[in-house]
């Protein structure tokens, strides 16, 4: 599989991984996954931003909620490229329903339903929030706070089934966003609770 | 004991004894209870003017209308989508009387408790309400004890008409607050609640609530009984009725009185024994001075007014106002000259601080700070940075909390410093008079 | 027709992008709660005061139009 990534011209003799015309979709899929992790994690860091107010001197409060609103539908598309192209490239024996519905796949059930888990608490995320002035701010608030499984969810899903976690950079990026969120999440606690 | 009706006489709700009046008693003073159609009720209460008596003065009949057209619109099959029980509508007969220093409810509650309770049938005859809530404060377990009696003797004698429950309410100041005690029946916090959806349109349970004080509901009885006009008989226009106020702190007599809206505070006062001309001289409130300096009317969200020179503001909601003060609950607590207006003031304000809710954030931060600053003004020596800050926090605080209890702090705040502003001048110059020394060592 | 704005102050958490987003009717008190200034909303300030509503994170700004309709 590293072969695979750094293009070697070694022949396709890796593990299962056959070159063939829709080796372009399984990058596609590898790397929206990275970018969907970027994303993400910048989607949580506004979020988190936001709680402890925080604004900079070109930078108002109300840019950190609306980057964090367009941040996360962009996470969300970049996500859907990431299950079609996995689907479309047929590597591995996952179907539509193993999208949505976690756990229940042939392939890896846990990391991939990690990962399925993960964006259904996305969609439930995106569309409370777009209903947010129908629904009463309690339950908008509760749903709200799913993030905190839904992003731990997508981080272990990409260590546990990414294909280029063994990969030196793709792992440091990983930890880099774990200890973004970390750091951010210790500032939010310590807002919320200064004793 | 001579009935009441067709007369223009005071007084109307307390029986003129000590003693409390029985169901027998109580019918032979005001007569029998006509059954009136709802419609009929409400225009009189609106005709009456019946103000409500609590402390914020609202029109007692166009709270009763806005119960009844939210019942009747809650009824209809089309408009509710839960599914109709016989609950269309509730009553709270609001006894909890959380303002320290005033007795008003608690008196009539205990001596004319059948009135009362007239007046939560006639209520919910006019709103259609399946079920009443008598609250009273927790401290007062005999008085639950009296006013279920009185429940009781009605039902023995068929008289009673609307399941009333009283209920005792623990807790502090917020209480008795509409919203809050909404939201304590309704199983929740003892906190108040933002309106809109107003506890006439969604209280307890989300059902239409009638919240009205008890003394409320006794004029109401008695409007139900004689009308509208027999009711505006007594009172100054536009402010029509007898209110009970609660007399207190350095009078001879201190009490519970019935007096027409609109009497000069000079004759209420004088009713308590206390007169404005005569009686011993005086100087100033820091001279060897034995009259009377000042009169807190409307409690602790009202206002000072100097005395004697207040004693022809009307105690009426309108006159209180226009003078600085408030009706509010009825209670006027007359300060001795012996004690300092700004300690009593600060110590209030500390105490209104501790009440709070802690819900919304002008007045979680405001009115400490307003009490601290009081604090500084009382009993230390007030920089003009202080007076300027206190000052400012008077118009940071008001209409921005969902009770108000901000709103009246800050008028008590600015009361005080337009009343003693001769005391705040000395306390500029030498720091703390006398009396403040001593106020700041009592107990809170 | 106009348009009220209102504070709902037991929503209100002071994050303050009200008093950002409107600054010609919103300023904040000394621990950064919205004071709005009385009066309604001028018609040129309208789609302003609805990005402010929206704009709340804790949807405690209020918009009261004159029919009665709340956003």
């Amino acid at each position: 599989m590293t072969a695979a990534l750094t293009g070697s011209a070694a022949p396709a003799a890796v593990g299962a991984i056959v070159v063939t015309s829709k080796t372009w979709l399984w990058y596609l899929t590898r790397s929206t996954g990275l970018v969907a992790l970027v994303l993400l994690t910048a989607t949580m860091a506004l979020g988190l931003l936001s709680g402890v107010r925080w604004e900079g001197p070109s930078w108002p409060r109300f840019v950190t909620g609306g980057l964090h609103r367009s941040m996360s539908a962009l996470a969300c598309a970049v996500v859907v490229v990431h299950i079609v192209t996995t689907l479309a490239a047929g590597f591995v024996p996952i179907y539509i329903q193993d999208a949505v519905l976690p756990f229940g796949s042939a392939y890896r059930p846990l990391w991939l339903g990690l990962g399925a888990a993960s964006f259904d608490l996305m969609l439930v995320l995106i569309v409370t929030s777009l209903m947010r002035t129908r629904i009463s701010y309690r339950a908008w608030r509760a749903l709200h706070w799913t993030a905190y499984l839904c992003w731990p969810a997508a981080v272990v899903h990409g260590l546990g089934t990414g294909t280029d976690t063994p990969v030196r950079w793709v792992l440091l990026l990983t930890l880099a966003c774990v200890a973004v969120i970390a750091g951010l999440l210790g500032w939010r606690l310590a807002y919320a609770w200064p004793r | 004991m001579a009935p009441v009706n067709r007369t223009d006489q005071l007084p109307r709700l307390l029986p003129g004894t000590a003693a409390t009046l029985n169901l027998d008693e109580h019918l032979t003073r005001y007569g029998p209870l006509p059954l009136r159609p709802a419609g009929d009720l409400i225009a009189e209460v609106r005709a009456a003017g019946l103000t409500g008596r609590g402390g914020a003065a609202f029109p007692a009949g166009t709270k009763l209308a806005a119960v009844a057209a939210a019942a009747a619109a809650a009824a209809r099959p089309r408009a509710s989508h839960r599914r109709r029980t016989a609950a269309a509508a509730f009553i709270v007969a609001n006894g909890v009387e959380s303002e320290p220093g005033s007795g008003k409810d608690a008196v009539l509650l205990a001596r004319s408790p059948h009135l009362v309770l007239d007046g939560i049938a006639v209520a919910a005859r006019a709103t259609g309400a399946s079920r009443a809530w008598l609250c009273l404060p927790a401290d007062k377990p005999r008085l639950a004890g009296q006013l279920r009696e009185a429940i009781a003797a009605r039902a023995r004698a068929g008289a009673s008409s609307v399941p009333v429950l009283v209920e005792a309410i623990p807790g502090g100041y917020l209480a008795s607050q509409e919203s809050a005690l909404v939201s304590w029946l309704s199983g929740g916090s003892q906190q108040p609640s933002f309106v809109p959806p107003r506890p006439a349109d969604q209280g307890v349970r989300g059902r239409p609530t009638l919240v009205q004080n008890a003394e409320t509901l006794a004029h109401l009885a008695l409007i139900a009984r004689y009308g509208a006009a027999w009711f505006r008989t007594v009172g100054v226009p536009p402010e029509a009725g007898s209110a009970l106020v609660t007399v207190t702190g350095a009078v001879p007599h201190p009490g519970v009185l019935e007096t027409p809206l609109g009497t000069p505070l000079g004759t209420v006062l004088a009713q308590a024994g206390l007169h404005p001309a005569g009686g011993r001289r005086g100087t100033s409130q820091h001279g060897p001075a034995r009259r009377p300096q000042a009169v807190l009317a409307g409690g602790y969200l009202g206002g000072w007014l100097a005395w004697p020179d207040a004693a022809d503001v009307p105690v009426s909601a309108a006159g209180l106002r226009r003078a600085g003060a408030a009706l509010g609950p009825g209670t006027l607590a007359v300060l001795p000259a012996a004690a300092c207006g700004l300690a009593q003031t600060a110590r209030i304000l500390a105490w209104l601080a501790g009440q709070r809710a802690g819900q919304c954030g002008p007045c979680t931060h405001g009115l400490p700070a307003l009490a601290e600053a009081f604090a500084q003004i009382a009993f230390a020596r007030p920089h003009p940075d202080t007076l300027g800050w206190a000052s400012q926090l008077t118009q940071l605080l008001p209409g921005r909390g969902a009770c108000y209890l901000p709103d009246g702090g800050a008028g008590l705040a600015v009361s005080a410093l337009r009343v003693f502003a001769k005391d705040l001048r000395w306390h500029a110059g030498h720091g703390p008079c006398p009396p403040a020394i001593r106020a700041a060592r009592e107990a809170p | 027709m106009s348009d009220w704005l209102r504070v709902n102050p037991i929503a209100c958490e002071a994050h303050g992008v009200c008093a950002e987003l409107l600054p010609e009717l919103i300023t904040l008190d000394p621990w950064g709660y919205p004071i709005v200034a009385p009066g309604p909303v001028p018609p040129a300030l309208a789609s302003h005061a609805r990005r402010a509503v929206a704009a709340c994170p804790t949807l405690a700004l209020l918009l009261h139009h004159e029919d009665g309709a709340t956003s």
